[in-house]
């Protein structure tokens, strides 16, 4: 069993005493390990727009190494402006999962657009810094990952990872949208590409992750790491219906591989739920989880999603990793 | 080369379409089968929002594209689904016999909130020469990419030496420019090569030369090999004004290759142009080459993008 011991919220952008331009919101994040410092990124949002509508926008903060719960800064500014006029990530970028390579950070995200039958749609987009990640830039006006025949819709989730010198991505790719309750709702499915130069991508074309909660179980962020010979895959997942709500909500859940290719879920080695009451009381999910001075430590959003911030726990001991 | 028009061949609102379409008969490409030649084209009905919906046809003519045999009654494809590439219509679609069966490459719209719509590539194959085919998946075969961000369209297929290539049309920028007008896009003609047709990669590059501004729209290549020199038709236009305005309208333009890399854009030798008056006079669109029985027709598009049908053309030299 993975028994993740929580340390608490570590940031919401709600909690700041100084303006910012994050009004709401701190979801997905993902670490970059520097010498004294974590930087994390995540997603956040300005407060929505006349017609009630948010945008998100990629954002940071840097952590204290020794002190995991003691934020040093609070990135200014987004690090990426949104897209061009018509282009995929015209209306936001959510979520976002970075990487060190060589002299650059690579930014991958899913950049989502607004339509008319169906709310939004997204495709993956890809964005790199040369000054440290305080700033990104694009590197083409279209996705990185878009549609295929066998995955005709929303492309998002991106977890990005470099095993040796191959680029493996993990996503999410839709089925099918779903009139539930009058609106239309999307399923959609774990996924994986891979590539020599995490540019052009070979879709492996298959769900990875057997449905738990039956054909309509949507599925989302895909973070894996590899430990003790087998690759380990914590991601959420939820029912297509009432998932804003305590019950219906996100979970995390758990899958193990050899290969990468095929992996054997099993919810039940995860250890981590909900707590009494507060920001995480309602909604544990979108794992991120990394190594830093011997220790493993998990990022999860709380309650509405990340509306109400992100938070950390740390694993209590490791022999999990071969175990499972 | 010299073309010897034969006039509006077909005009939608003469018979009873499928789908309660009723005007519009857009892009039309020929299918050769053994007793006739199908060409297929794009007709509009109106949706519950009042927005039109293009949808598949054809008409069957004599080999010698001297009479109408028929019309489809039945539609070709059903419409794509929820949130899919081609929900909101299909236009073009582009026909290739592949020994058994019939591919058809095409092109699916979907709508936008800021702009109003995007469409990419799809692929549908049949098996019974063409009267219905069935999607290659709920998703398209060529979408939007990098270098290539919107608007991935206009698809023409054809088999040189044993390879597949595509000449299609990618979008470089929507942009506003009048006040008032909504913003209006820019597209340019691409290529791409395939050992199956189904896989497909990309030369990621404008081939054919602007020669009206940057800011021209290049549509709907077609390609035809003769006596050893490759012919590129398409259409082109100013990127606004081009609903009223005549001049700024779609012509025909002509590109020549024999290497199928490196194109020669002239449109001085298209052979072609638009008429003095009637229904070809004010604009001509979407061209399509095909050869049957000897000679080389020309398919295409007049006024108003198609709305009173299309007309053919012969070779002449």
């Amino acid at each position: 069993m993975f028994r993740w011991k929580k340390l608490g919220k570590v940031f919401d952008p709600q909690d700041l005493k100084t303006g910012s331009w994050m009004h709401e919101f701190a979801q997905s994040p993902s670490t970059l390990i520097g010498e004294d410092h974590v930087r994390v990124y995540f997603c956040s949002r300005p407060a929505p727009g006349p017609d009630g509508q948010y945008l998100s926008y990629i954002s940071f903060i840097d952590l204290e190494r020794d002190n995991l719960l003691n934020i040093r800064r609070v990135c200014e500014q987004p690090v990426l402006s949104l897209g061009k006029y018509g282009t995929f990530d015209e209306f936001g970028t959510y979520p976002v999962s970075v990487i060190r390579d060589r002299g650059e950070i690579r930014a991958y995200y899913a950049g989502w657009t607004r339509c008319e039958s169906v709310p939004f749609n997204a495709a993956i987009g890809l964005a790199t810094s040369r000054d440290g990640g305080e700033t990104f830039r694009r590197l083409g006006d279209g996705p990185v990952l878009s549609y295929s025949p066998d995955e005709p819709f929303l492309l998002g989730s991106p977890r990005i990872r470099k095993f040796g010198e191959r680029w493996h991505l993990w996503y999410v790719a839709g089925k099918e949208w779903l009139r539930t309750d009058g609106k239309p709702e999307p399923v959609y499915k774990i996924r994986s590409a891979s590539s020599d130069d995490g540019v052009n991508w070979l879709k492996h074309g298959k769900d990875l992750i057997a449905d738990k909660l039956g054909p309509h179980e949507c599925q989302a962020c895909p973070d894996v790491s590899y430990r003790n010979g087998q690759y380990h895959m914590f991601f959420s997942y939820r029912d297509i219906r009432n998932y804003k709500s305590r019950e219906g909500g996100y979970r995390i859940g758990y899958a193990s591989s050899p290969d990468m290719i095929d992996w054997k879920r099993n919810d039940d080695l995860v250890d981590i739920g909900l707590s009494e009451t507060g920001w995480d009381s309602e909604m544990v999910n979108y794992p991120h989880v990394f190594e830093v001075d011997g220790a493993t430590y998990m990022l999860y959003q709380g309650n509405g999603m990340g509306r109400a911030g992100f938070g950390l726990a740390v694993l209590d001991s490791s022999e999990e990793w071969g175990l499972a | 080369m010299r073309w010897r028009k034969l006039g509006k061949i077909f005009d939608p609102t003469e018979h009873a379409l499928p789908s309660r379409c009723v005007e519009f008969a857009q892009s039309p490409q020929a299918l050769v089968l053994e007793d006739r030649v199908r060409v297929y084209f794009s007709t509009r009905e109106r949706d519950c929002v009042g927005k039109f919906v293009s949808h598949v046809a054809f008409a069957d003519f004599e080999r010698d594209m001297r009479s109408l045999i028929g019309v489809s009654t039945e539609p070709v494809m059903v419409p794509g689904g929820l949130g899919c590439f081609d929900e909101h219509g299909i236009f073009p679609i582009n026909v290739l016999r592949d020994g058994d069966r019939v591919l058809a490459y095409t092109t699916g719209w979907n709508r936008k909130i800021s702009v109003s719509a995007d469409a990419s590539i799809g692929l549908a194959i049949s098996h019974d020469d063409g009267l219905t085919f069935q999607r290659h998946g709920a998703g398209p075969l060529l979408s939007a990419s990098l270098k290539e961000p919107f608007l991935v369209a206009d698809a023409f297929v054809a088999r040189h030496g044993g390879v597949y290539h595509m000449w299609y049309i990618f979008g470089t920028k929507w942009q506003k420019f009048t006040e008032t007008e909504p913003p209006d896009r820019v597209y340019k003609i691409a290529h791409a090569t395939s050992p199956d047709g189904v896989n497909w990669k990309r030369d990621g590059r404008q081939i054919i030369g602007d020669r009206l501004d940057a800011d021209e729209c290049q549509a709907l290549p077609t390609v035809i090999a003769l006596n050893g020199v490759y012919h590129m038709y398409f259409c082109y236009r100013h990127a606004y004004g081009f609903r009223q305005d005549s001049s700024r309208a779609y012509r025909l333009g002509y590109a020549s290759s024999t290497d199928l890399e490196n194109w020669v854009r002239d449109d001085s030798s298209a052979g072609i142009d638009v008429s003095a008056d009637g229904w070809d006079a004010r604009m001509q669109c979407y061209p399509h080459v095909f050869e049957c029985d000897g000679k080389v027709y020309l398919l295409y598009n007049g006024n108003e993008f198609g709305r009173h049908g299309f007309g053919l053309a012969v070779l002449e030299a």
